[in-house]
This record gives structure tokens, sequence and C-alpha cells, in this order.
């Protein structure tokens, strides 16, 4: 859906590119999750995609099409996009807000009107109690909601999102991301997505660009192949030495075969959603070699023995 | 001197003409110094280099006495109306200018990266993101410019340029306290209806959004 | 209009030399120097004064917030009042008369407005954990407000200052009108005698005391301000 062919981003007045001849995919209805460290060139490389960043060499294509085929402003109404300072637009009200990229495209009254509502409702907030607001008088986390129903308004098949969940506390930001993700799983929509935070990557990419200095690919992959094999040493010391954790992580107890409900109540019980990564703090913590799995119901659906879990991560070390 | 001495120069019939002369000039001052001041905020909103100028000119231009802009118009322009005409909009320049600069530079880069991300042009940008968001900074420029160009033209009449500033100098000439006291209580009225009337103004430019975000910061 | 006698073209018949260089020497510790010297100290005089009434007056409307708009309002008033018509209404009142004591009220009360909102805006930019910490390390109020709160609030008390002293010299010109005296004098003798050169002197000197003390009172507010500087460089 999105194609990068050797993008390179070199700024005037400086001698390294930013982006050194990138060329990627992003396939249609995943997030692609662009990481790194600071200076690796993560913001220009989502920036050329709506050209708010014109490159110096290479293209971009998107749907098969460079995306220089149509104007600039044509092209960003057709991406959503989200960034973490949100800049929301202090003099309209969040209906008006909502409704920028709508009215844009002329899009009659009634229908814009429905549409905020409706996008107003996806992101969580009550469109009685907040239409006719003003960005001054929201909270911080209450303003990302409006930032992402923003980008999301004029149903865009494409999203940019410039760590969107940045200014807000750890708390909401782990909320924002779980409802990002069951959005995500309705709208499916092709996601660009900036993080510095590895296990932001970790959690929402389908896919991870892993950026490092000098804004050359350092690896893309799953999530699940970049925490089992590191392309280089520059990867495996981003992710961290806690990659077999990480990768624990991704998994839940429901997605793997499980043995047989062996011993009896004096075993520790974890219900089917958590992960791996719960269920070996919970054998640490409680001495215990063995964990009792439990379905929703309350039923006993397997057990997960430390021996079975360590071939699990086994290919991680 | 007496309440019924001053009623009486108010009576006179000059006193009209003077009161329009004075507003005259003050107006078209302001109305000429948006036309030149607002043009050159634009065409420097996105040079720093050009808003520093912008910056630093109007802010030596307001440090010069209106008296001595007045003053300096006499040899070079003459007397009358025009002349004065011409010193006081290079006096109301500055508070226009400084205001239209900064209210500008100040409309956040995140809020206009945010319109271009959408998809606005840059003419969109400016009519409906910069130029609303900066509105109120800019018209209390207006209004200072305004309410200082009423005072100096006070000053109009030692070079010929007529308004209200005739009757104070005719009541110093004459020794009349009466009309010296109409002529100061005049122009002290009109100083302060502009300050009232472009305050109220203000107020009413201000989008509401903004109103809110403005009692935020200063809680 | 009925003192308008002349024109452009009477004026350059009279004065064909926009500036004679030689009337400046020749009057120069005469005329010019004293003019100079009188501005300054009518401005100066009048700033201290101003500041006097308005510090103690700032300090006290930023606690006992009420009386702050008040303050304002009547301060703004005054500040509205065009200078020519102050005047005109102060040698009115009995026991002031025309002179340099009428000058120097006016200037005083077009001050107050900047000096008083300038200190209490001073006096609020400081932040409220910094005087808690203050206090909770045994200063008394009177230390937190000389040792903390004052020092804190200067660069926008000298902020105050500089517009004060622009408006003050500037306004002390129209002084001349009432005898006075100052940079305003040079100016109203060289329009009774269609003479550009003093008009020229005066308004040219009065101009440049004008941004000479708003420069040299700006690098002063910036060497107030190491803090911001530093913010600044890192921004």
């Amino acid at each position: 859906m999105i194609e990068f062919r050797g993008v390179t981003k070199t700024y005037p007045g400086s001698e390294r590119p930013a982006v050194d001849d990138l060329s990627f995919e992003v396939p249609e209805g995943e997030i692609c999750v662009l990481v790194g460290p600071s200076g690796c060139g993560k913001t220009t490389t989502m920036r050329m995609i709506n050209r708010l960043i014109e490159p110096t060499e290479g293209e971009i294509l998107i749907g098969g099409e460079p995306n220089t085929r149509i104007s600039a402003t044509e092209l960003r109404r057709k991406i959503g996009y989200a960034i973490q300072q949100i800049g929301l637009f202090p003099h309209r009200t969040i209906a008006e807000n909502v409704g920028t990229v709508p009215s844009l495209l002329e899009w009659d009254k009634e229908r814009i009107r429905r549409r905020v509502d409706e996008m107003l409702e996806l992101v969580g907030l009550n469109p009685d109690d907040f239409r006719n607001r003003y960005p001054a008088e929201l909270s911080g986390g209450q303003q990302q909601r409006v930032g992402v129903a923003r980008a999301l308004a004029a149903d865009p098949p494409i999203m940019l999102m410039d760590e969107p969940f940045g200014a807000v506390d750890p708390i909401t930001r782990e909320r924002l991301q779980d409802e990002f993700l069951k959005i995500q799983q309705d709208i499916r929509k092709t996601i660009v997505f900036v993080t510095h935070d590895i296990d932001e990557a970790i959690k929402l990419g389908d896919r991870i660009a892993i950026l490092k200095q000098g804004g050359t690919l350092a690896q893309y992959d799953s999530p699940e192949n970049i925490l089992t094999n590191p392309a280089s040493e520059f990867v495996a010391s981003f992710v961290g030495t806690d990659r077999v954790l990480k990768r624990l992580s991704l998994t839940r107890l429901e997605e793997i075969e499980l043995g047989p409900p062996q011993g009896n109540g004096g075993l520790p019980r974890l219900p089917e959603q958590a992960s791996l990564k719960d269920a070996l703090s919970e054998m640490i913590g409680s001495g215990a070699e063995r964990v009792l799995v439990i379905s929703g119901e309350g039923r006993v659906r397997g057990s997960l023995s430390l021996d079975e879990l360590r071939r699990l991560s086994g290919r991680a070390g | 001197m007496t309440p019924e001495g001053i009623v009486r120069v108010f009576l006179r019939p000059q006193f009209p003409e003077l009161l329009l002369t004075h507003v005259e000039l003050s107006a078209l001052a302001v109305g000429i110094a948006v036309l030149i001041a607002l043009p050159v905020a634009l065409a420097v909103r996105s040079s720093p280099l050009g808003t520093a100028v912008a910056i630093n000119v109007g802010n030596v231009g307001r440090a010069v006495p209106s008296l001595a802009l007045l003053a300096l118009a006499l040899p070079f322009l003459g007397f009358g109306f025009a002349p004065s005409l011409v010193a006081l909009t290079a006096l109301a320049i500055p508070p226009i200018l400084i205001n239209a600069t900064t209210g500008l530079r100040e409309v956040s880069d995140e809020v206009v990266d945010a319109a271009r991300g959408m998809g606005l042009s840059e003419s969109q940008i400016l009519r409906d993101i910069q130029l609303p968001i900066a509105a109120p900074v800019i018209f209390a420029g207006v209004r200072t410019s305004a309410v200082q160009v009423v005072a100096s033209a006070t000053l109009a009449t030692f070079i010929g340029g007529g308004g209200l500033g005739n009757l104070i100098v005719e009541g110093f000439q004459r020794g009349d306290e009466a009309i010296l006291l109409a002529g100061a209580l005049s122009v002290a009225a009109l100083a302060v209806a502009t300050e009232v009337l472009f305050g109220a103004l203000e107020r009413a430019l201000t989008p509401k959004g903004l109103r809110l975000t403005r009692r935020k910061r200063t809680k | 209009m009925e003192f308008v006698p002349a024109g452009f073209v009477l004026l350059q018949q009279l004065e064909p030399r926009i500036m004679d260089w030689g009337w400046v020497r020749e009057n120069f510790a005469e005329d010019v120097l004293p003019a100079l010297v009188g501005h300054v100290y009518l401005s100066g005089v009048s700033l201290a004064i101003a500041l006097a009434i308005s510090l103690p007056t700032g300090v006290l409307v930023a606690r006992y917030r009420k009386a702050y708009p008040p303050v304002v309002f009547l301060a703004g008033l005054l500040f509205t009042i065009p200078s020519l018509a102050l005047f005109a209404i102060l040698v009115t009142v009995p026991g002031i008369g025309i002179g340099p004591n009428a000058v120097i009220i006016a200037l005083v009360a077009y001050s107050i407005l900047v000096l008083v909102r300038n200190t209490v805006a001073g006096l609020d930019s400081v932040p409220p954990e910094t005087i808690d910490a203050a206090r909770g390390m045994g200063l008394t109020a009177r230390q937190i407000l000389f040792k903390v709160e004052l020092p804190l609030a200067l660069p926008v008390i000298v902020a105050g200052v500089r517009i004060a002293t622009v408006t003050v010299i500037g306004i002390a010109t129209i002084g001349a009108y009432i005898a006075g005296g100052g940079l305003g004098q040079l100016i109203f003798d060289g329009i009774d005698r269609l003479f550009p050169t003093m008009i020229i002197t005066g308004a040219a000197l009065a101009t440049a005391l004008a941004v000479a003390a708003d420069v040299g009172l700006l690098l002063l507010e910036r060497r107030l301000r190491p803090w911001a500087r530093r913010a600044g460089g890192q921004g």
C-alpha cells in the first residue's frame, strides 16, 4: 500500500542525509511502527509520506502511484495526521476541529455533524458533552482522543501518527494504546506510527522498522522476529537485554498448546488472557514449577510447566 | 471660569468642525497604518530574520517622541492637515507592526503543522488558522495605536493640522481657562471613549476558545 | 484654524538650508546643552518619584488583590488622558500653575500605571513553590520579599521602568509648552521662528535620548535574567 523506493532526504546545509536510501513496504491494513533513537530520521520518514517534507531522492508510492501524482494538499486530505503536540485549533470547538477535513472536502453539514458524533463516540468521548467545548476545556488525554478522532474523520485509508500518545501519563497512555488497537481491529487502516519507545512499538506494531542514526534501516520485521532474531548488535541493544521477556509478553496463554491439567488445587492459577511473561513471573514468585490456566468461565483449560516455557522461549536466546 | 463658560465653548459653531478634524486625522492615520503594518507583518511571518527586523524597527519607532515626529514633519512637509496625517501615521505604525508580527509568530508551530498535515492550503492556514488566532493580539495593537494617535492628534495644532488641540492653544494664548478646559476635557473624553470602544471591539473579536485559553493561563 | 500662516514655500524662503550646523555650534552651550540637561533632569526626577510611589503600591496591591482593579483602573484612566490636555488641566489647579512642577506631576501620573502593573506582574511571576521553599527554610515574610520575590521580579519591574522611561522622555518634550523646559523648548522655539535647525536638533536629541534609554534598559533587563538567556540558548 505504501512503498518507499530508495528514499533519501538531505536537509539543505547538512552534509549527511537525515534519511538514507530507505526502501520498504507497508502492507494494507497493517500498523507499521517506525522506531529508533532520536536523530534516526523516523519523523522525517513519516512526514515524507504526506509531503510535509519532500525527499531529495527516490519516491514514495501509495497504492502503486507516486505520491507526487496529486497536489500536496489534496494528498494530505486523504491521509489522517495525528501528532504528539496534537495541534488542536484553539479557536474552534471540538466539533469544528474534528470536522476540519470533511469541511475541506465539502461534505454537507448534516453528514459532517453525524460523522463528528460518530468519531467522538469511537474515541470514547460523549458527543453531547464534548461537541461544543473548546480545546482549552479538555484534559491532555481528552485532547489526544480528539486529535485521533480528527485524523480519522474523513475516513482516510492511511493514517500517520507521530507519538500521538506521547504527551500523557503512563496509565492514560496504556489505556489509549489498548483502545487504539481495538479501534484498529474494526477500521483496518494502513497506519504509519512513529515512536521512540520500543515497548510501544512491540505492543502496537504488526511490523516494526528500526532506524538507526543517519536514517538507515537497521531491521524491518514483525515484533516476534525482531525479538527472536535481531539483525545486528544495534538492534539487539536497542530492543534491550530483556528481549526474551518482551517476546514472552507477546504471546497469551490461550494462543499456545497447553499441557494436560496436572497436579491439584495447590498450583497457582492464571486467566487464559495472561501472557507467557505473566506465567513466568507467577512461577518465580510462587516457587511452583507449573501453573494452571483458567478459562473465562472458571474452567481449568490446561497447564503450563516451566520446562515447556523454557522451550517456548528457547529460540529467543 | 464657570461651567457655563466651558459649555459655551462646546456650543460654538467651530467646535463640531474641530472635533471632526480630530477624529478624521486619527481615523485616517490608524487606517493607513493598518494598511501598511499588516501586509508587512504578513510578509515577514515565515522569516525569523524579517520578524526580528520588524519587531526592532517597531520598538525603535515606538520610542520616538510624538512631538518630535510632528515637529519634524514641518521642515520637510510644511504646515497643515496632510503633514500632520503623515506624522500621525508614522506614529500609528509601530504598535500595530509589533503586535501583528508577534501575534502571528505566537500561533504555535504544532497548530500550523497539524493544519498543513490535514491538507489546508497555505492561504487557508493564514485565513482560517493564523489570522483568527492572532486577531486579538493584532487588534490590541490597533487599540494601543488608536489611543496614542487620538492623544497625539492634539499636538497637530502646533503644525497647523487642526483638531481639538486648537482649543487648548487658544485657551493658553488668550489666558482663558474656560476655553483651555473645554479643549482639555473634550480631548480627554475622546481618548477615553476610544479606549473603551476599542476595548469592547477587542473582546468581541476574541474567539471564545481563545478567551478560555487565556483565562486558563492567568490562573 | 486661524493661526496657520504658512506653508512649505514660505518656509523654504525663510530658511533655505534645512540644517544650519553653524547655529548648533554657536548655541550649543547656551541653548542645546541646557535643554538636554533639563530634559534628563525632568525625566529623572519624575521617574524617581514615580518609582517611590509605585513600588510600595505594587507590593501592597499584589498582596491585597481587591485593591488591584481599582488602582489599575484609575491609573489607566490617567494614562489615557492626552498629555497636552492633562497639562492644561493641571495649570488651572491653584498652587500648581505653569512650570516644571506641573510637568513633573503629569509625568509621575503617566508612569504609575506601567510601574504598578509590572511590579504586580513581576511578583506574580515568582513560582509559588519557590516562596514555599523559602518559607520552609525559615525565612521571614520580610526576608522572602526582599531576598526572593523582589530579585526574581526585578526583570519584569525593569521592563516596566523601560516603558515608563521612554513614555516620560517623549511626553516631557510637550512639557516645554507650559514652560517646563527641556528639549521641547528647542522644538517649540523652532516652530515659532520657522527655524528648522532648532526643530530638528530638539526632535533628534529627544529621539536619541528615548532610544538610548530604551536600548540601555533593555540590555539591563537581559542582564538581570541570566536564567532566561540560558533557557533561550538551549531552545
